[in-house]
């Protein structure tokens, strides 16, 4: 199976580079909600536009906003408190 | 030249050449001196067995550099006239650089070139090339090489051969087995480990999540002058609570509660070591490690310096510390600051805990340049001098307040520093910065008018990224390499491809090679592994290890690495193909094409001219013709980078003996307008 983003070697939909960055989105998302109040979907722009967001996760975050365009929007309803 | 004009005792010298071989004869009394250069290492370690695609190999031996490498032509008529020369002479002295490659590369010589020579040569000991020093270290000529010193020296070549030349044909010839192109991969005992150091950072970037959080400053007057405070709590976890606090003391009166003033005695620095005067060039002048050790070598064959690749940060008395001041001193840019450091009663010089015992911190030889040093060599240069004045200076006074101001419930703080007596900062004045904050004379109690309190939105950061000076850092931290290889060491991984930027970033190559090594043979990049051997070494240097011991061990250990890798062979060179071939497009990739939005601009050759252009990668499916012409001549590296006038990349020029520039791929770029008129 291949990386959905990078076409590395990967067990499920992401190789271990965005699998990790993927993991991390979703643990640090709990922080950024304490300390702004914010949904899932904006949390996801804004660290889009953030400088300091490791390359990997902007891409992670990249191919979920498209999944979102395109309708498949199971993870980001998951995270989604809207 | 030093050395036979240090050592020719008022008869002159003269100096002759043999096949374009200079050496110099120097007439002393009754005893007739020939001084013959090394041109660096004459013999190197190599593989008994001629063919480079068989691995493994263990047995290896010296072999005169010409035979083994294509650019060593000239060491052939080196070892022929040490030769010749070496026929007609009773006794041999060694005068090489007084360290592990320095004893070394004279042993082999002596052995090899001087047939047999090396057991009763005597040695020369110096720290600088002085003429005092040259001639000290002759009339005390040490009664023999220093042994331990040459085994730990072989054994060092050993293993870098070793492991070097065994991993990197491993990966080279897996590679080009799978996919019929060669290309050269290397990896060896301290490369792995400091590329794994550069990855793990790179993954720790790649995968960083930013954290938000907010700090607080207030901005307050004092007698008609306004000032900064900061907030008590340096990180406000929440917005909300940030913009609580910003309202409850945004216009209000505050009153200072509290004035703590402290007074902090600053040593002077530490004697520099090679690592120490690496890191500090980088900081000042971002010179590479590399091009630091070059710079400093210079200025040691010119005897302005003691012999740089030094761990030491100790000034032993015997260099004799008055006698270099009065020789700064005719120097009209130290004059002042010699004659304020001769007029100490003690001159006791501040030194650190790293000790070498073959040569004592960098220091200042006390001889003024004979010639006009570059820009580079005299930054250097007064970087070491200076240094080596700080270091006499007296502690550094310096006085730090912090006011409390509380308003309300909350505090801020004002905090203002002076220096009471600069000490050694005088001499060091251009290299370090000072900031001085003065406040006005204040007092509990005294009320202060708050003008305005701002929120400031933060967010974390991800570690920062190594450059070659924190890079060498770390690996003198983790104890792999030496202070003469790591310089060197950076550069290859640079040379391979596996890393770029001053600020370093890790190349997919290089995140594949330690992809594979990891899972295939996790030992080689291990630091474990490296730093044992950097021990063992140590060990025998100091008498108490013995050479066939260490080699043997290395050899068990990786023995079932390389037979695993030749089990594996063909996954570890299709990986390692699909990873070279996506490198070398990357290389060639600019961006994104900006006319088609889709396609990816890239250097290819038409089949036609064979010419180099710039076009776009949708070309191929008659999507778009975009094109761009660029210079025949040099080599093109793409900078990923846009031009500011019209967005197009950039790529940089390299020609031979040309400086590299910055080009736009843009024939009609607005910044190119009027060139060509």
């Amino acid at each position: 199976m291949k990386c959905k983003i990078c076409e590395r070697k990967a067990e499920s939909e992401f190789c271990k580079f965005h699998k990790i960055s993927y993991e991390n989105l979703v643990k640090k998302f709990e922080e950024w909600k304490k300390s702004m109040d914010i949904s899932w979907l904006e949390y996801l722009k804004m660290l889009q536009d953030n400088p300091y967001t490791g390359v990997w996760v902007k891409e992670v975050i990249q191919y979920l906003l498209s999944k979102e365009s395109n309708g498949k929007t199971e993870k980001i309803k998951k995270h989604s408190n809207v | 030249m030093r050395i036979a004009k240090a050592l020719e005792n008022g008869n002159g010298f003269s100096k002759k050449t043999l096949n374009g071989v200079p050496y110099y004869e120097v007439n002393r009394g009754n005893e007739k001196l020939l001084i013959v250069s090394a041109l660096g290492h004459l013999y190197t370690m190599t593989p008994n067995v001629a063919s480079r695609d068989i691995f493994p190999v263990f047995n290896f031996s010296w072999a005169p550099r010409y035979m083994v490498e294509r650019g060593a032509k000239k060491t052939k008529t080196w070892i022929n006239v040490i030769s010749k020369l070496s026929k007609k002479a009773q006794e041999f002295i060694l005068a090489t650089d007084y360290d592990i490659e320095g004893a070394t590369l004279g042993y082999t010589i002596l052995k090899y070139a001087c047939g047999g020579k090396e057991k009763e040569a005597k040695r020369m000991k110096f720290s600088t090339l002085t003429a005092e020093d040259l001639q000290r270290a002759y009339e005390n000529t040490l009664p023999h090489i220093e042994f331990p010193v040459v085994e730990a020296g072989l054994c060092r070549h050993f293993l870098d051969a070793l492991y070097g030349i065994n991993l990197s044909r491993a990966m080279t010839i897996s590679a080009k087995n799978w996919s019929g192109k060669y290309s050269t991969l290397s990896i060896g005992r301290v490369q792995g480990p400091t590329l794994k150091f550069l990855v793990d950072r790179e993954k720790e970037i790649n995968t960083f999540i930013p954290t938000p959080y907010w700090s607080i400053k207030a901005k307050i007057e004092i007698k008609g002058s306004i000032y900064e405070a900061e907030y008590e709590r340096e990180i406000i976890k929440t917005k909300s609570e940030a913009d609580s606090i910003v309202n409850s003391c945004k216009n209000k009166i505050g009153r200072i509660s509290r004035i703590e003033v402290k007074k902090i005695l600053q040593k002077p620095p530490t004697p520099f070591d090679l690592g120490a005067l690496q890191t500090e060039a980088y900081a000042l002048f971002k010179y590479t490690p590399k091009r630091t050790l070059e710079i400093a070598e210079r200025l040691y064959l010119n005897a302005l310096i003691s012999y740089p690749r030094t761990s030491s940060q100790k000034l032993p008395p015997s260099i004799n510390y008055t006698s270099i001041l009065g020789s700064l001193k005719n120097h009209p840019e130290y004059r002042d600051l010699a004659e304020f450091l001769l007029a100490k009663k003690d001159l006791t010089p501040r030194e650190g805990k790293k000790d070498d015992p073959a040569h004592p911190a960098i220091y200042p030889t006390g001889n003024l340049p004979e010639k006009n040093l570059t820009p580079q060599e005299k930054r250097i240069w007064d970087l070491i001098v200076r240094r080596f004045m700080a270091v006499f200076g007296d502690p550094a006074l310096k006085q730090s307040m912090k006011v409390s101001i509380s308003v309300g419930k909350h505090t801020f703080y004002l905090r203002g520093r002076r220096i009471l007596n600069e000490g050694w900062i005088k001499f060091y004045r251009p290299y370090v910065r000072v900031e001085e904050v003065i406040l006005p004379e204040l007092k509990t109690n005294d009320q202060i008018k708050f003008l305005e309190v701002i929120r400031e939105d933060k967010f974390t950061r991800p570690p920062p990224r190594h450059n070659p000076s924190s890079l060498l850092k770390k690996m003198e931290s983790e104890g792999i390499g030496t202070k003469s290889t790591r310089a060197n060491i950076i550069e290859t991984l640079y040379e391979r491809g596996y890393i770029n930027g001053e600020r370093i970033i890790v190349s997919e190559l290089g995140f594949d090679v330690i992809d594979l090594l990891n899972r295939y043979c996790p030992e080689v990049i291990s630091v474990d592994l490296t730093r044992d051997l950097e021990e063992s070494m140590d060990r025998i240097q100091s008498g108490n290890e013995k050479m066939e011991n260490v080699i043997s061990k290395a050899i068990r250990r990786l023995k079932p690495i390389l037979e695993k890798i030749k089990e594996y062979e063909k996954d570890i060179g299709r990986e390692l193909s699909i990873s070279i071939r996506k490198s070398r497009l990357q290389e060639r990739t600019l961006g994104q094409c900006l006319t088609c939005k889709t396609g990816k601009l890239m250097i290819l050759y038409s089949r036609r001219s064979g010419k180099r252009f710039v076009g776009c990668t949708n070309f191929f499916k008659g999507i778009c013709k975009t094109s761009f012409p660029l210079p025949q001549k040099g080599t093109i590296k793409p900078l990923h980078k846009s031009c500011s006038k019209c967005g197009w990349p950039l790529v940089q020029v390299k020609i031979k003996g040309k400086r590299p520039w910055i080009l736009c791929i843009n024939p009609k770029c607005p910044s190119k307008e009027g060139l060509s008129k």
